[in-house]
């Protein structure tokens, strides 16, 4: 079965309405949820998500982020990651937010390639948080070895060259990549950005172990059609 | 090669870029032993861009404030400001490595006026990313930028000024990684940039140097530059680091106070953090939000500053210092009736904390960096001072 990971900016619209999100996810089976504590200045994100991230920056703090993330926990019986920027571990103190976020499987970090993640990584082993990895279509199959060794969670797999909110394509030396990252490697390889439908997702699982779908969840907590369209990918 | 100085710098990029910044590094390290490379870079310094830049000892200036002040003249070179210095580098490693296009980010609009000026020359598309705010209040340089070519992307987006527009030029480049160089504006930015950016800009210390000597007999007692990013500071300080009775002084935008918000005093006011793509002294709040800046100058208008600078903090080797918006108007309306030379707004600010504390510069041999020329900033400064 191929898995399907929803990323939900936290407290968006606000905390009522995210916690509602993450109850459908839990309902309708979601396989793992994408916690993004809000940073400044996301250079990997396009514009929905900066901007939603943006307007929950105006009122809240990581302080309030770890509140709902807490309450997230209780709902979502799936697997729970954050997915964040560097500063925002780093500039609250790395060790402090650690221990924190101990109730989560995973940190998803956009801007902490592998060569980087060696101090990040001491430190949530000792909370036992997985730090996620990445692949791309920029990785040469000897990145992809060193990710794959490394990996105690899945492989977070960019599907294509660019930031969040484009649309979805895979062209044939990324599959080849995609399916190497597969080749002997017990965990799952799960693709993200662009994927928006039922039917990107059909397409992506042909090579992927998963997905996960950030985007276009965002436009659909905004336009009130969150469970419609959760319900979508799950018939 | 070790991308770190002390602590400081490092590649917080995302996972995508990491192949560029390998290629960039390695193709920089062909380029430096490349003779024909270099060949053409000294070729286009001396012959396009009009480097050496004079030091002229400022005799009236020096008369006021009872020092002897000498001038790096980079408001001479060709475009008005050192950034030429960079772009002409950064564009011919570009060539060297054989991508077609070519984006950058600008406050000022110096950096953009500088890389569209490089670009036109050696005939390489050219985006320039820029804030909302820095396009009104830096409109002639905006023109400059059209009339030689490039396409001005205006950024409409968080605080509309440098910040913001780096990060524009950040998603580009991730999009665009396999036809595109990120030629970055100062020695900021992922590892190898700030290495790149001091590269080119040493020539600015080294012919310092040389000519401080000369008209001297000894070296200064002090070199003074402004800081943004760090470029035109590290690369005259690239001159005259290993000597340490030379004392060296970066001057930060104090802004309208030093309360978090309305400065861009990084170094004096910040604490480590990471921001496009180095770890180094950053702005920001208890949560490690980057935090909002202000200065009258939007080259200095920036949250964050090359981690080389952190580096040398750290270490004592430098000391940083701040010029408030006040008195770097003061200066440059000073400089100008004074000396015939109107100094960028940026500039101003190193000229203004040799006013400021021209007591213990008292017969002194000072040398400041004058980074770039004021005309771009007759529009702000006539706004504020009317
Ligand atoms: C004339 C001038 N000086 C200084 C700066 C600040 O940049 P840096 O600190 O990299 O020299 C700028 C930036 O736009 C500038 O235009």
């Amino acid at each position: 079965m191929c898995k399907v990971g929803i990323y939900l900016v936290c407290d968006y619209l606000n905390r009522d309405g995210f916690l509602k999100a993450v109850e459908i996810c839990n309902r309708y089976k979601i396989d793992f949820l994408e916690i993004g504590f809000p940073f400044s200045d996301p250079v990997a994100d396009g514009p929905v998500i900066e901007k939603a991230a943006l307007d929950v920056l105006k009122r809240e703090n990581t302080g309030d982020f770890f509140k709902s993330l807490k309450s997230a926990r209780e709902i979502f019986k799936g697997r729970l990651y954050v997915m964040t920027y560097a500063n925002v571990i780093f500039g609250y103190g790395s060790e402090k937010f650690a221990k924190e976020a101990q109730m989560v499987d995973g940190m998803i970090i956009a801007d902490l390639p592998l060569t980087e993640s060696g101090k990040f990584k001491r430190i949530f082993d000792r909370y036992n948080i997985n730090l996620i990895h990445f692949a791309t279509p920029e990785s040469s199959y000897e990145d992809i070895d060193k990710v794959k060794k490394i990996s105690k969670d899945f492989i977070y797999f960019v599907s294509t060259r660019g930031i969040t909110g484009g649309s979805f394509s895979l062209d044939q030396e990324t599959a080849d990549k995609i399916n190497y990252a597969r080749n002997n490697f017990n965990k799952d390889v799960i693709l993200g950005f662009g994927i928006r439908s039922k039917d990107d997702i059909h397409k992506a699982c042909k090579t992927a172990d998963g997905v996960v779908i950030g985007t276009e969840a965002i436009r659909a907590i905004e336009e009130n059609r969150f469970e419609n369209f959760i319900k979508s990918l799950r018939q | 090669m070790n991308a770190y100085y002390g602590i400081y710098g490092g590649q917080f990029v995302p996972e995508t870029l990491m192949r560029a910044l390998r290629e960039l590094e390695d193709a920089f390290v062909q380029f430096k032993k490349n003779k024909e490379s270099k060949r053409k870079f000294q070729y286009y310094l001396k012959n396009y861009a009009g480097r050496p830049t004079p030091l002229y000892l400022a005799e009236n200036f020096s008369n006021y404030v009872g020092a002897q002040v000498y001038l790096k003249r980079e408001d001479l070179l060709h475009t008005g400001a050192h950034k030429l210095n960079n772009t002409l580098g950064q564009i011919l490693l570009a060539k060297f490595m054989g991508k077609k296009r070519i984006i950058a980010e600008t406050g000022a609009g110096q950096h953009g006026v500088a890389t569209a000026t490089a670009a036109a020359l050696l005939n390489m598309e050219c985006v320039v990313y820029m804030g909302k705010k820095d396009m009104e209040r830096q409109a002639p340089n905006v023109d400059r930028m059209k009339l030689l070519g490039a396409n001005v992307v205006c950024v409409e987006k968080g605080s509309m000024t440098l910040k913001s527009a780096i990060n524009e030029a950040l998603r580009d480049w991730v999009k665009n990684v396999q036809t595109t160089h990120y030629l970055i504006g100062s020695a900021v930015g992922p590892y190898p940039f700030p290495e790149i950016v001091k590269y080119f800009q040493s020539v600015i210390g080294k012919e310092a140097k040389k000519q401080i000597m000369e008209q001297n007999g000894k070296l200064p007692d002090s070199v003074v530059a402004c800081v943004g990013g760090g470029s035109n500071a590290i690369g005259i300080f690239s001159g005259f680091v290993k000597y340490k009775d030379v004392e060296l002084i970066g001057v930060e935008a104090g802004g309208e106070s030093l309360e978090l918000g309305k400065h861009s005093a990084t170094l004096t006011m910040g604490r480590p953090g990471i921001l496009h793509g180095a770890l180094s002294y950053l702005l920001q709040d208890e949560y490690g939000q980057v935090a909002n800046v202000h200065s009258v100058s939007a080259g200095l208008d920036y949250p964050s500053v090359g981690p080389e600078h952190s580096y040398l903090k750290d270490n004592g080797r430098v000391k940083y210092d701040v010029c408030f918006d006040n008195e770097a108007l003061d200066a440059f309306k000073l400089l100008s009736k004074m000396e015939g030379i109107i100094p960028a707004l940026e500039s101003s600010h190193a000229i203004g904390y040799v006013v400021e504390h021209k007591d213990r510069f008292k017969n002194r041999v000072v040398i400041v960096n004058l980074s770039g020329r004021g005309d771009k900033d007759l529009g702000i400064v006539k706004q504020i001072r009317g």
